[in-house]
Parts: structure tokens; C-alpha cells; sequence
């Protein structure tokens, strides 16, 4: 469960024991003013805790309970028993529903009815003149639930909609569905929440028609404002309304659902005018009806239809009643009202009691509201103009900070806080200015500040203001124009007298103030410094066991050399010790960068209509800040891939018998010295085949290669280069980013991706790497008189092979190893040395077999050294272009090792 | 590196503002109440301040004006309340808020106005 | 690359976002008598859909996806 809502559940069960034990006390002393605000207070914090979560449900009933225990410490309404078991059950149900986000992580939508009754329950005693209620609300699911029914059906504009469409849905009525007439107008902010308001309507459940249409007349084009949403959209759906208040779930006050009778769908359309004489069969139809001959009845109508133009209105009303004849679902006195109107060529008026008969989900509680007002956004109305470089978010911002100074500013009181509420004020101004990069004008608004405070009045900064974000109306209309700062800073703010330099001190932090913090802040570059120095040491104590050899071997003095070695032990401990303390000091969890996924894949996957649980699991696991650094952007392009391409829809899901809602798992573990990051969905998998057959095409792999590849090495072919070019991208990746992105970041850092899929039942990447950067360890080879390092997690073994063992195939060498062919290189060629691989005494070769991703070589060397952690330096100048080398350490007798880049030279 | 003081009573609160903002980059620490944010702000100063309203033992408006009444330098302060009357607004900035906020605060509108707030751009 | 503007004409292919309706609104203002091709797309984020519906450009081609083109119809025919 991610820490936000696991804070939540935590703190809202303590508050709800304290609203209870506070309720049992107000039982005891009904006008105790502070216990009354104490309730108050937790209802109140409580709910506004709820608002940070997507559960309206609960929401909706705190803040019943809210304005509930407002009215009583306000003495609006009388504390009773009856109140308190009124709050009480209401604090039952948000418990429950508590529970159900702690075993689930989300609420089912089958809780609108219970919330709407106690939020009835609740209002009751709030005496009916309380206006507070219909106070405009910053949340409209926070408006009281209204009944439903607001809307009749015959308001609706259902004519509109083909006859053919109606008749469709006329069927699927008759079979059992609902029909309901679905309008969605989003909130005009919408695009700004990262809506996509059309992506949600077309994904609306079982849509038998749509249309869209502009809630206004279009502005002129140059005055438009492409981000303020000013659609609605209709649609009629056979969906039921829980799929439809599910669907629509984030935005469902912005929704309105109507259910629709059937028979509101039989309307008669087209020209009223012309046609054969129907008296004759409106008396005969009429005969037969009464006869109860109805298949006589439908002979007579198809008749009639062969001699009718199909464009009459006529005409229509013939084939509704063919088609109420087929299905054959109405009360005779339906069938009289439809002859009816071919005699009278006016639409059936439908009684009351006949439409009721119709199937609809009427008498389901329901999310009906009517909801045209505007919304008061918290800031300011936006500002439709451009300003350079600003986002409209930006300047949304800019204009509401700039107008809540001026509003500060213009208060008239002069408490004793004034001086600090000016400097504040200029402070925010201040920060707008550094924040649109007009430094220029800082002097003036210090100049101008520092004649606020001596006049102790806001006068000469609304000046300021007035001069420097001009026009006092465009805060609510047109742009502000500060996109270009005024070139030279007004002077005309009300200062009369500069004031010297060195007398304005505020904005900056008084230096004395005494901190006592837990933990201390470390610049990164201190902390570099301490990784330079420990790498010399550990460079350094390496020359001591080459001193003891010396000792031994050119001075003959054992025993100094024995103590050498005895000290060398204590110094190596103590280095490693230290190395490991540093090393702790840069390791951060790995929650660091899990904890910005909570949010993007709910963000993502709303905006993509489907429904994703994430599981974090791991977080607590260390690894280097580098190292930790180095994961965000490739698990974000993971995780995207996950959402966009693995996961599928709800509706997919379930037709592939998966449940709706799909799950990604983020793991990290720690294995040995390397940290692992798996990342697992239960989406729609791989299919090995398209890789295959893309891979073969763009001519990464040859025919061979395509019969007999694996799946599993199929899959994997997605990392080569060169394989997501535009196409394979739009297919497995999406947005330009194919995984041999995340492969070469991931290797940047000395770490391996994975990937196995199976299709249908889902992927997983998995991120191996090292837990540090810091230090390496190498194993040192010789070859033609050098020492070369290579990585020890390169090295599978060391084996030394008879000469007479080694086959050649093809002018390539190779030896049988463990039963499996490994093929030979020699280092010396690869690094472009003429000599020949030595042998030893016995003839052997000495063979160094590495791993390279999944294949296994052996490279030639002269001989063996021992293994040893460096500090791995970058190659610099010359050098750096070299990309045989991945670096050079310093050696504990002076000498430079370079360690080999395998990757590269191989 | 700006550090940034949440006073709020709600922990679940302090959390979510915590992550958004920590989460951009700034340091954060918290106060569950007027009393002990003032206790904070007086040791240590901080360049922005996310102001609760109603809290136990000392609210947001007494918090601030408070603060404003010292003779230090002043950071500017949002006040974060789910009041939603146009009156909290005023008190808000009669006792010394800079901006006034209704929560749930989305995202990226705070943190648009904590960037502004600070003098920075967009990272 | 969501949306490619030629000469007269604006090309979609695939989805058009967020972001491509402000480029899209500048083009749009700039031409008269421009048309756009639908063909290629599969989804167009609502602030572009409002934009072709401010500007009512000439549909040259719809979308290939049948209910797409009949939101899209219900929005953009001329009536």
C-alpha cells in the first residue's frame, strides 16, 4: 500500500476514535463549547484528509458531517441524541469503508446509496435557511446528493438520433437492458488536471450513439482558447448505471444520467406531407386489434410500407409499429396509440404509467446533478493571453500571486504585525520576479518596500505593483503583460527617499539563526572528496603486501616483512571499514524513486481509461545515489511501456477472463552486492513471433537465426540496437523511447536488464545493479609483458587449456570447456599486439573466460594475477577517446592499471 | 537547496504535501501546530511557509501572526484551508498569508505557486 | 508527431496530445481554407478536437476507426 494512504487509514481510524469518545462525552455535558469544537475540528480534518484520496463516497458524508457540527458549535441546530447517532453511524460507515481501502486500495462503486442516506440524515438537522449549504462549493461531490429524476426523459433531445439507432436501442430494451441518456460536460479546467475528457467519453460502456457539441458559440479563432474545455458530449448507452458511474468515477459531477424509457425512443420522424390514403387502414387496423388478430395486423402494416415512401413521417410510424409488433413486449394500449397517430400524423404522447412500465434505473440512487454553474477555482479566473515562455499554468499563477499581495497590501488595519505581513509581501513579490527573470525590477521593489515600512502603510508597494504588473482589471481579463519586463524599472513608485543599499537586509536569511537539526546536510561535493581520498587509501594500502615482498625478497628481512603483512591486515580492515561507511553515507532506498509512481500510474492509467493497481514492494533497499539516480528515467520508460502497450482495458481484460483491473508490480531486492529491480505486469505479454518476424526484416537476425531462435531470445531482441526504430516502437514502447534506451542507461551504471514475457499472461524487465559505483573489483591478467585489469563480474573462470585442446574452426580458435564449445580470442590480437599468447611449462594456455550478456569466450592471456578493488578512473584526455579502456586505477607500487572495456574490444 | 515549513495538524496532510514538494526538490519539514511551527521558524528560518488553519493549541492565523510580528526576515506563507468563504480569505491575509489555497491543493498547481513563490522556474 | 502540417493541409496520424492542439490552434489561424486529413488517426486529445471545431477546417478524409469518425461526424459536419 503506498505511504500516503497508508498515513491516512492510520490517522483517520485515531479520528475516529476520537470523534467517538468525544461524542460520548458530549452525551454527558451537551454544552461544553470545547468539546463541541473539538468535534468539529477532527470531522473537519478528517475530511479534509479524505479529499486528498478519490473516494467522494466518504468525502461526501465527513462533510456532511462537517457542516453538521458546524451549525451545532455555532448553536444553528441543537446537539441531541438523535444528532449524535446521526454522526455516529456516519463515522461507522466511514470505518468501513476504511477497511475496504486497506484490504482492496480502492472503493467499490457500490457505496453511493449508503452515502447519500447518511448525508441526508446528517443535513436534517442543519435548520433549512442555513445558506451555507448552498454556498457555492470548491467540490461539487460535495453538494448534497439530490434525487433523481431531475430530468424528464422528454426534455432530452432523443429526435435527434437516427430512427435506426432508436430502434437498436428500443431492442436491447425489450431484451432486459437499461438505456440511459448520458451528458458529460467537463469541468473547462479539465485539460489543465491532465484530462483527456474525449478519451473518457469514448470509452463509454455499450454506446449505441454520440455527438458533441460546443456549450457556447465559438469565439472568433484568434481569441480562442484551445485549453479551456468548452465541449459537451452526449451519448445513449445500454450500459447499466454502476458501469457508467464507474466508467465516469473521477468526474461524475460533471456527468448527468437520465434513464430512458423505451418508448420515449418512438418518435415518428420525416415528411409530414404525401402518401397513400390510411383511413381505410387505420379503421381496418383498429378492427383487427380489437379482433386480436395481430398477425394480421403486421401483414396489413407491410403492405402499407411497400406503397409508402420510405422519407415519410408516415412511413415511420409504420415501421415503429412493425417493430413493436415483432417484439411484441407492449400493452395493447400502445399499439392503440400508434394507429392512432397515423390518423392524427402526430407523435404517441406516452402516458406516465406506460413509460414506468418500461425497464429503467430509476429508482436507483443515483449521481444525478445538474451542475452548469461555474466552479470557483481556488487563484484566480485565468487569464486567456499568452505571455512568452510562461505556461498557462504559469501565468495562472503569476496573476493570482500578484493579486493576493495586492489584496494584502490594501488592507487597511495597521496591527502590530504590519512590518512583517509588508516584507512578506515583498518577499512574494520578489520570488515573482526572480521567477519570470526580470532581476531588473528587484531594485525598485526594494526601494519600494523600504518606503512601505518606513510609512508603515502598503501604499508605496501597490504602487510599485501598479507600475510593474500593470492594469488592475486584466487580473480578471486579458493577459498581464509581463512577459518582457518593463525595460527599465519605473521609478514612480511612491519612494521619495532611496535608501542606502546596506540598510535593506530583508529577503535575506539572518545567518545566526540557530539550527538543531537531526540530520546534517552535506554538500555532494564533500562527500566526493571523501570517496578521492578513500580511493588513494585503499591505493595506497596495496603497496604495503608489495613493501612486505621486498622486505622479503631484495632484503632477506622476514620477520619485517611479517610484520608488514600483519599490519597490512589491520590497515586493510580498517580501509574497508571506512569505505563501507562512506559508501553508506551516498546509499539512498530505493523508495526515492519509487515514490513518484503512486501518482503517475494512477495518472496515466486514468488517462488512459484502464484500471492499474501498483504494488510497491522493497523500497527500503539501499543502493548508491548514483546508482539510485540512474533508475528514474529507466523505470519510468518501463513502466509507461507496462501501462501503454502491456495492461489492456478493463473490457479487454475481462474478455480475456482476467480480472478488470490489471496489476503492476515494482520489486527491489538485494542480491549479494547488486541490487534488482523487477517490474511485472499481468498484461497482454510479448508475442515472440512479431518480434521475430521484425527483427528478420529489419535484418538483425538471418533465416537461420529465425527458425531456430527461442522465444525467450526473441524477446529479448527488443534490447538490440537498431530494432525500435519508428514502427516497433509504435508497437511495443510507444512514445518514441525503445527499450535499447533503457538498456544503454542501465549499462552506463554496470547494470543488466532482463526481459521475459509470456504472452497473454504478461512481462517482466528486470533491472540488475551494482549496489555502488565506487569501488571495483578486477582480476589482473598479463599479456605481452602488461597488466591489464578486467571486471571480476565479467569473469566466469579461469582455466588453463593444453595447446594441443584448442581446435580451429574456420581460422577462429575454440576449445570444448565443461562440454560446451567456447570460442577463443586472443587478447593480444584484440588489442592489436603482434606478440603470440605465451605458454607455460606444460604447454597450456592460460584462458580467461568471460561473460559477455548471455554468451560465454575465452580470451588468450599470458598468465594470471591476483584480484583486486580499485577506484575505477575515467580514461581522461587523450585517452578518453579510447574506448577500448573503461578506465585506469592507481597501483599500489606507482603504476598505472588500465582495465579493459570488453564490450567494446571483443 | 529552499526549505519549506508544513504546518499542519494532519499527518496524512503534512504527507501529501511532503511527497509532492520533496518530490521536486525542496527540503521539507513539518510543524503539527501553530506553537510548534513558531518554535521552528524562530530557530531555524524558512523560505516558504504552508499554513493549516484550523489546528489545536495555536491555528494557522495566530501562527502567522505570530511570525509577521517578529522582527526577522520574512518568507512568504500559503495558507492551505478547506474553508471555503471569501471572510477566511481576508483574515488570511490580515494576519499575514500570501496566497490562500483550498484543499485538496492539486500537484501542480502548488507546486506552481511554491516555484513562483521562491523566484524559480520550472526545473 | 502526432499532427504534420502540409501546405493547406493538416495531416493526423495516430493520436494527437495535449500539446499539439496549441500548434495546431496557431496553424489554424494563420490559414484559410485549410483542410485536414483524418485518415491515420486514432485518437485526437479533446483541446485538438475543439480547436478543428472552432476553426471548421474542411474534413478531406476521416478516420479509418468507424466509431471515431462518427464522434468526430457528430462534431465536425457541417450542417
Amino acid at each position: 500500500m503506498n505511504p500516503l494512504l497508508e498515513q491516512f487509514l492510520s490517522e483517520a481510524r485515531d479520528f475516529l476514535q476520537g470523534i467517538g469518545e468525544t461524542l460520548m462525552q458530549l452525551e454527558n455535558a451537551p454544552d461544553d463549547a470545547d468539546l463541541m469544537n473539538e468535534l468539529f475540528r477532527l470531522v473537519h480534518t478528517l475530511k479534509g484528509n479524505s479529499g486528498l484520496f478519490d473516494v467522494p463516497e466518504m468525502t461526501r458524508v465527513l462533510h456532511a458531517g462537517e457542516d453538521l457540527m458546524d451549525a451545532v458549535r455555532n448553536r444553528r441546530a441543537v446537539y441531541s441524541r438523535s444528532l449524535a447517532d446521526a454522526l455516529l453511524e456516519a463515522m461507522d460507515f466511514v470505518g468501513m469503508l476504511c477497511d475496504e481501502l486497506e484490504a482492496d486500495g480502492r472503493l467499490s462503486a457500490a457505496h453511493g446509496g449508503s452515502s447519500a442516506r447518511l448525508v441526508e440524515a446528517l443535513r436534517k438537522p442543519i435548520p433549512a435557511d442555513d445558506n451555507r449549504v448552498a454556498a457555492p462549493e470548491p467540490e461539487p461531490e460535495l453538494a448534497p446528493a439530490r434525487p433523481t429524476s431531475t430530468l424528464d426523459s422528454a426534455d432530452l433531445p432523443l429526435d435527434g438520433i437516427p430512427e435506426a439507432v432508436r430502434m437498436q436501442a428500443y431492442r436491447r430494451s425489450c431484451g432486459g437492458e437499461c438505456l440511459f441518456w448520458l451528458d458529460y460536460r467537463p469541468d473547462e479546467q479539465s485539460f489543465y488536471q491532465g484530462e483527456d475528457p474525449f478519451f473518457l467519453a469514448r470509452q463509454t460502456p455499450e454506446l449505441l450513439w454520440c455527438g458533441i457539441q460546443a456549450r457556447e458559440p465559438w469565439p472568433p479563432l484568434a481569441e480562442l482558447d484551445a485549453y479551456c474545455c468548452m465541449l459537451s458530449f452526449q451519448g445513449l448507452t445500454a450500459a447499466s448505471r454502476a458501469d457508467l458511474e464507474e466508467q465516469y468515477r473521477y468526474v461524475i459531477d460533471q456527468v448527468r444520467l437520465t434513464a430512458i424509457p423505451r418508448l420515449a425512443l418512438v418518435i415518428p420522424g420525416g415528411d409530414p406531407n404525401g402518401g397513400p390514403v390510411y383511413e381505410d387502414f387505420v379503421a381496418d387496423a383498429r378492427a383487427l386489434l380489437r379482433a386480436g388478430d395481430l398477425a394480421g395486423l403486421v401483414r396489413n402494416v407491410s403492405s402499407m410500407l411497400e406503397l409508402s415512401g420510405p422519407d415519410l413521417w408516415i412511413a415511420s410510424a409504420l415501421r415503429w409499429l412493425q417493430l413493436v409488433l415483432e417484439i411484441g413486449q407492449e400493452e395493447g394500449a400502445v399499439l392503440d396509440a400508434l394507429v392512432d397517430c397515423l390518423e392524427s400524423l402526430a407523435p404517441p404522447r406516452w402516458e406516465a404509467s406506460e413509460l414506468a412500465a418500461a425497464p429503467s434505473a430509476a429508482s436507483e440512487p443515483t449521481s444525478d446533478r445538474q451542475d452548469d454553474a461555474p466552479r470557483a477555482e481556488h487563484g484566480r479566473e485565468a487569464p486567456g493571453g499568452e505571455r512568452d515562455a510562461l505556461s498557462p499554468l504559469e501565468a495562472d499563477t503569476l496573476t493570482a500571486v500578484v493579486a493576493a499581495q495586492r489584496e494584502v497590501l490594501a488592507l487597511s488595519d495597521a496591527p502590530a504585525w504590519l512590518p512583517g505581513r509588508i516584507k512578506a509581501a515583498a518577499e512574494a513579490l520578489a520570488g515573482c520576479l526572480r521567477a519570470v527573470d526580470a532581476m531588473a525590477s528587484l531594485q525598485s521593489l526594494e526601494v519600494a518596500t523600504a518606503s512601505a515600512l518606513e510609512a508603515r502603510s502598503g501604499a508605496p508597494l501597490l504602487a510599485w505593483i501598479e507600475a510593474c504588473f500593470p492594469a488592475d482589471a486584466s487580473i480578471e481579463r486579458g493577459p498581464v503583460g509581463l512577459a518582457a519586463e518593463p525595460e527599465s524599472p519605473p521609478p514612480r513608485a511612491g519612494a521619495q527617499r532611496p535608501v542606502g543599499e546596506d540598510e535593506i537586509k530583508f529577503g535575506r536569511r539572518a545567518e545566526d539563526a540557530i539550527a538543531a537539526p537531526k540530520s546534517l546536510k552535506v554538500d555532494q561535493v564533500k562527500i566526493d572528496r571523501l570517496m578521492d581520498l578513500i580511493g588513494e587509501m585503499v591505493v595506497a594500502k596495496n603497496a604495503l603486501p608489495y613493501l612486505a615482498g621486498r622486505a622479503e625478497a631484495v632484503f632477506g628481512v622476514r620477520e619485517l616483512s611479517r610484520d608488514i603483512k600483519g599490519h597490512y591486515g589491520v590497515i586493510n580492515r580498517i580501509v574497508e571499514e571506512m569505505q563501507g561507511a562512506i559508501m553508506q553515507v551516498r546509499m539512498m532506498p530505493v523508495s526515492f524513486v519509487f515514490q513518484r509512481f503512486p501518482r503517475l500510474v494512477r495518472d496515466i492509467s486514468r488517462k488512459l481509461g484502464k484500471e492499474v493497481e501498483l504494488i510497491l514492494e522493497g523500497g527500503d533497499t539501499e543502493a548508491d545515489k548514483t546508482i539510485i539516480e540512474a533508475l528514474g528515467d529507466p523505470l519510468v520508460h518501463i513502466v509507461r511501456n507496462s501501462l501503454d502497450h502491456g495492461i489492456e482495458s478493463p473490457g479487454q481484460r475481462r474478455a480475456a477472463g482476467k480480472a478488470a483491473t490489471g496489476t503492476l508490480r515494482l520489486r527491489a531486492t538485494q542480491e549479494s552486492d547488486r541490487v534488482v529491480i523487477e517490474i511485472a505486469d499481468d498484461g497482454k505479454g510479448i508475442d515472440p513471433d512479431v518480434i521475430k518476424r521484425k527483427a528478420y526484416a529489419k535484418g538483425l537476425i538471418d533465416e537461420t537465426v529465425l527458425e531456430q531462435i527461442s522465444d525467450q531470445e526473441a524477446v529479448n531482441l527488443v534490447f538490440a540496437a537498431g530494432f525500435s526504430t519508428t514502427e516497433v516502437i509504435s508497437d511495443l514502447s510507444g512514445r518514441g523511447v525503445g527499450m535499447d534506451v533503457v538498456r544503454t542507461a542501465v549499462e552506463k551504471v554496470n547494470g543488466s536488464v532482463a526481459l521475459t514475457s509470456r504472452k497473454g499472461q504478461g512481462s517482466q524487465v528486470r533491472l540488475s545493479l551494482p549496489l555502488s559505483m565506487a569501488v571495483t573489483n578486477v582480476m589482473i591478467v598479463v599479456s605481452d609483458g602488461q597488466r591489464f585489469g578486467v571486471p571480476m563480474d565479467r569473469v566466469v573462470e579461469t582455466v588453463r587449456v593444453p595447446r594441443a585442446a584448442i581446435r580451429v574452426i574456420k581460422h577462429s580458435q575454440a576449445a570444448v570447456l565443461r562440454g560446451r564449445i567456447v570460442p577463443l580470442k586472443s587478447l593480444n590480437e584484440l588489442l592489436g599486439l603482434a606478440a603470440q599468447p605465451k605458454s607455460n611449462d606444460d604447454d597450456e594456455l592460460a584462458v580467461l573466460v568471460v561473460r559477455l550478456g548471455d554468451e560465454s569466450l575465452g580470451l588468450l592471456v599470458d598468465d594470471f594475477s591476483e584480484t583486486l578493488d580499485i577506484i575505477l578512473k575515467p580514461m581522461a584526455g587523450v585517452l578518453a577517446g579510447l574506448p577500448a579502456y573503461a578506465g585506469s586505477a592507481l597501483m599500489g607500487d606507482g603504476s598505472v592499471l588500465v582495465v579493459l572495456n570488453l564490450k567494446e574490444i571483443l | 537547496m529552499k526549505r519549506i515549513l508544513i504546518v499542519d495538524d494532519a499527518a496524512t496532510v503534512r504527507l501529501y504535501h511532503r511527497e509532492i514538494l520533496e518530490a521536486a526538490g525542496f527540503e521539507v519539514e513539518e510543524a503539527m501546530n501553530g506553537i510548534e511551527a513558531l518554535e521552528r521558524s524562530l530557530q531555524a528560518g524558512f523560505d516558504l511557509y504552508l499554513v493549516d488553519i484550523n489546528m489545536p493549541k495555536l491555528d494557522g492565523y495566530g501562527f502567522l501572526r505570530e511570525l509577521r510580528g517578529q522582527d526577522l526576515p520574512q518568507a512568504p506563507a500559503i495558507m492551505i484551508s478547506t474553508e471555503a468563504q471569501p471572510s477566511d480569505e481576508r483574515r488570511a491575509y490580515a494576519a499575514g498569508a500570501n496566497l490562500y489555497l483550498r484543499k485538496p491543493v492539486k500537484p501542480e498547481h502548488l507546486l506552481a505557486q511554491v516555484r513562483l513563490l521562491l523566484g524559480e522556474r520550472r526545473p | 508527431m502526432g499532427i504534420e502540417f502540409k501546405k493547406n493541409l493538416v495531416v493526423f496520424h495516430d493520436v494527437a496530445s495535449v500539446e499539439d492542439a496549441e500548434v495546431l490552434l496557431e496553424w489554424l489561424q494563420g490559414k484559410t481554407g485549410a483542410k485536414a486529413d483524418l485518415s491515420a488517426c486514432t485518437h485526437l486529445h479533446c483541446a485538438n478536437l475543439q480547436v478543428l471545431m472552432a476553426a471548421k477546417p474542411s474534413i478531406q478524409a476521416w478516420p479509418a476507426d468507424a466509431p471515431l469518425r462518427a464522434w468526430l461526424e457528430s462534431a465536425l459536419v457541417a450542417v
